[in-house]
């Protein structure tokens, strides 16, 4: 007993001071987090819904209630899903690809994802309307080839507008995905293999749920990076396909209707959640 | 064995990896219902040799039958054949009860026959009541019968443990050994084990296969393997033994004369005077109190090793060589460590083999 009596009185407080430690450690993350995030978030969305007259929802009124702006919430989600979509279908066997190169050439390929990354958006982007516009390259190359007679319309289209963004957003995508792939046991597939499992059974019952995390992550990235993208759409497709973000850069920047923009920030923010919640609940989901 | 139909035949079977050759030429005929260990050092070829039987790699040359069926160039899902891996391989997206069902699942057995079929591989292995459970919630015994459960589900016509036991602590690992002999035993499964643990293959095992290099170097019975090992791969493998190199001198009627550098000993075999052999015995051999024809030797004590119902006798016979002698409790006057001693063994217990430049 007098053992006992002897140990037990510090276990009690290591154990509070252990979580001091850990407190202590996340202070400095939760500081910057609360004053430059949570704090303009929240004076966000006191901006709009603050008039003139005190309360009012009249921001978000305009916003869900008229065409125009319905179109734009559409234009932004489109976008957004699309290039998701497109971005996914290219990343994941991209992603497959690397995991199984070795040596230099991986060390390569990761490097040829990895470079874009120190380039800014708005160089990247220019890249693309070099390219695409009507006495860009591409256009210049197919007249040259006599394979067109006129030049093509592409810059300032939807598919232009997908296209850049897709090269832009590709090593959001396959950087997780690969994480994961890679790390992947070979021993899955074999044992799936061993107990009846055709290669294609394999790939869809095996391979694709236990790639899942990754898949979520990339999408998730990807999802909400084109959502909220504003430099890629207005370089690339501008006035006539406006987005949230385009919205929101105009409210603030133009008309001077902070409260507008504000507003329209919150919508842009509840999509992005929206997805990134749904994300991260499909892989805890239990079979 | 001998008297059941031949159920796994491999014939033939070479694969090299680039200019490695993994296995060569390799033979091996298992009858129905039969359990057969592949035993060897890291490198020798069991582990390839498994995996060609499952089809997850394919042999350069050579034939594999398995039920009378040439699955040679058959892939694996079309095999019919359960392997349990040595990390288990469950899948880590599915509960306990989602890995057992996958392989019916994937063949689309009716679900009925699925419940059914998952509760009896649970029971078997004495998990029925944690089906629900998820994967990582297991501990490494429950995750090893989940494996084997997940195997056997489908009955297959051939089961293959790939070091699947190595991964269990020891105490575990005994008793799996015992139990899983038992299981497989009452399922009536043919099973191959590809283990490096000795004690796994004598305990587990109908037949043994000793693999050095590629190659087969002996196929036996444990008891066979034990008291006459075909070669001194085979003897250095399985088992403690006392080896002393010599030349033959002499022989007759399948013994012969060596001369060694602890004395001329007597030993079964058959050489030309002249060659370099290696004359051995086992420890349990060895006794204090020579009687009858035997070999005889005499040195100091180095070291006495207690180990329960036996103890390990060391003993310095100078020139370099030692004999070990495995001495039973009940021997009266245990030697103690510098005594000078004289231990003597049956010459029908003496073995000659070849030697071997790397042995």
């Amino acid at each position: 007993m007098t053992e006992v009596a002897l140990i037990a009185p510090p276990v009690a407080p290591s154990v509070d001071r252990e979580r001091l430690t850990a407190f202590g450690f996340a202070l400095p993350s939760l500081i910057i987090i609360l004053g430059v995030f949570a704090l303009p978030l929240l004076l966000l969305l006191g901006v709009s819904v603050i008039g003139p007259d005190g309360l009012t929802l009249v921001n978000y009124q305009r916003l869900l209630g008229t065409p125009y702006y319905l179109g734009v919430i559409w234009n932004s989600l489109r976008f957004g899903l699309l290039t998701t979509a497109i971005t996914f279908a290219i990343s994941y066997p991209a992603a497959f690809a690397l995991a199984r190169a070795r040596g230099a050439l991986r060390s390569l390929l990761l490097a040829t994802l990895f470079l874009p990354l120190a380039a800014s958006v708005i160089v990247k982007a220019f890249a693309w309307t070099i390219l695409l516009r009507s006495d860009g390259i591409v256009n210049e190359t197919l007249l040259a080839l006599g394979i067109i007679e006129d030049p093509i319309r592409m810059i300032f289209t939807e598919t232009a507008l997908v296209v850049g963004a897709v090269n832009i957003f590709l090593p959001f995508m396959i950087l997780p995905i690969y994480a994961n792939v890679a790390q992947l046991d070979a021993r899955y597939a074999e044992a799936a293999a061993t107990l009846g499992a055709s290669p294609l059974v394999t790939f869809f019952r095996v391979i694709v749920p236990l790639t899942l995390p990754g898949i979520i992550a990339g999408v998730a990235l990807v999802f909400s990076l084109s959502v909220s993208a504003y430099v890629v759409p207005t370089l690339l497709i501008g006035e006539k396909y406006p987005t949230l973000a385009t919205t929101i850069a105009k409210a603030y920047l133009l008309a001077r209707e902070p409260g507008f923009g504000a507003a329209a920030g919150a919508v842009l923010l509840v999509i992005a959640i929206a997805v990134v919640t749904l994300s991260s609940r499909l892989s805890r989901e239990p079979k | 064995m001998s008297e059941t139909a031949p159920h796994l035949v491999v014939r033939g079977v070479s694969k090299r990896f680039g200019a490695t050759t993994v296995l060569d030429r390799v033979d091996l005929t298992i009858g129905r219902g039969e359990l057969v260990t592949l035993l060897g050092p890291s490198g020798c070829g069991k582990t390839t040799l498994l995996r060609l039987v499952a089809g997850l790699a394919q042999p350069d040359q050579g034939q594999i039958e398995l039920a009378g069926r040439d699955i040679t160039n058959t892939p694996p899902h079309r095999r019919n054949v359960g392997v349990v891996f040595q990390n288990y391989a469950l899948f880590p997206h599915l509960t306990v009860a989602g890995n057992v069902a996958f392989g019916l699942k994937v063949r689309g057995a009716p679900k009925a026959e699925i419940d059914a079929a998952v509760e009896r591989a649970l029971s078997l292995v004495k998990l029925g009541h944690l089906g629900g459970r998820r994967i990582s919630a297991l501990s490494g015994g429950q995750q090893q019968r989940v494996a084997l459960a997940r195997a056997i589900a489908v009955e297959p016509d051939v089961l293959l443990f790939d070091e699947a036991l190595s991964a269990l602590d020891r105490k575990l690992r005994e008793e799996m050994q015992v139990e899983l002999r038992r299981l497989l035993q009452d399922v009536k499964a043919t099973a191959i084990f590809v283990t490096h643990d000795q004690d796994e293959a004598l305990t587990m095992s109908d037949r043994v296969a000793v693999m050095n290099k590629g190659r087969i170097e002996q196929l036996a019975e444990p008891r066979e393997l034990y008291a006459r090992p075909a070669s001194l791969f085979a003897l250095n493998f399985v088992g403690l033994s006392t080896r002393i190199p010599g030349t033959v001198v002499g022989g007759k009627d399948g013994k012969v004369e060596v001369d060694t550098r602890v004395g001329r000993l007597s030993a079964v075999g058959t050489f030309q005077s002249g060659s370099p052999v290696v004359v051995a015995t086992r420890p349990e051999q060895l006794r204090l109190d020579a009687a009858g024809e035997a070999n005889a030797v005499s040195g100091r004590v180095r070291s006495v090793v207690f180990q329960g119902s036996r103890t390990l006798i060391e003993v310095d016979a100078g020139a370099g060589e030692s004999l070990l002698a495995e001495l039973s409790g009940r021997d009266a006057a245990m030697p103690r460590v510098h005594d000078e001693i004289r231990l003597a063994w049956p010459i029908a217990e003496t073995f000659a083999f070849a030697a071997e430049p790397h042995a």
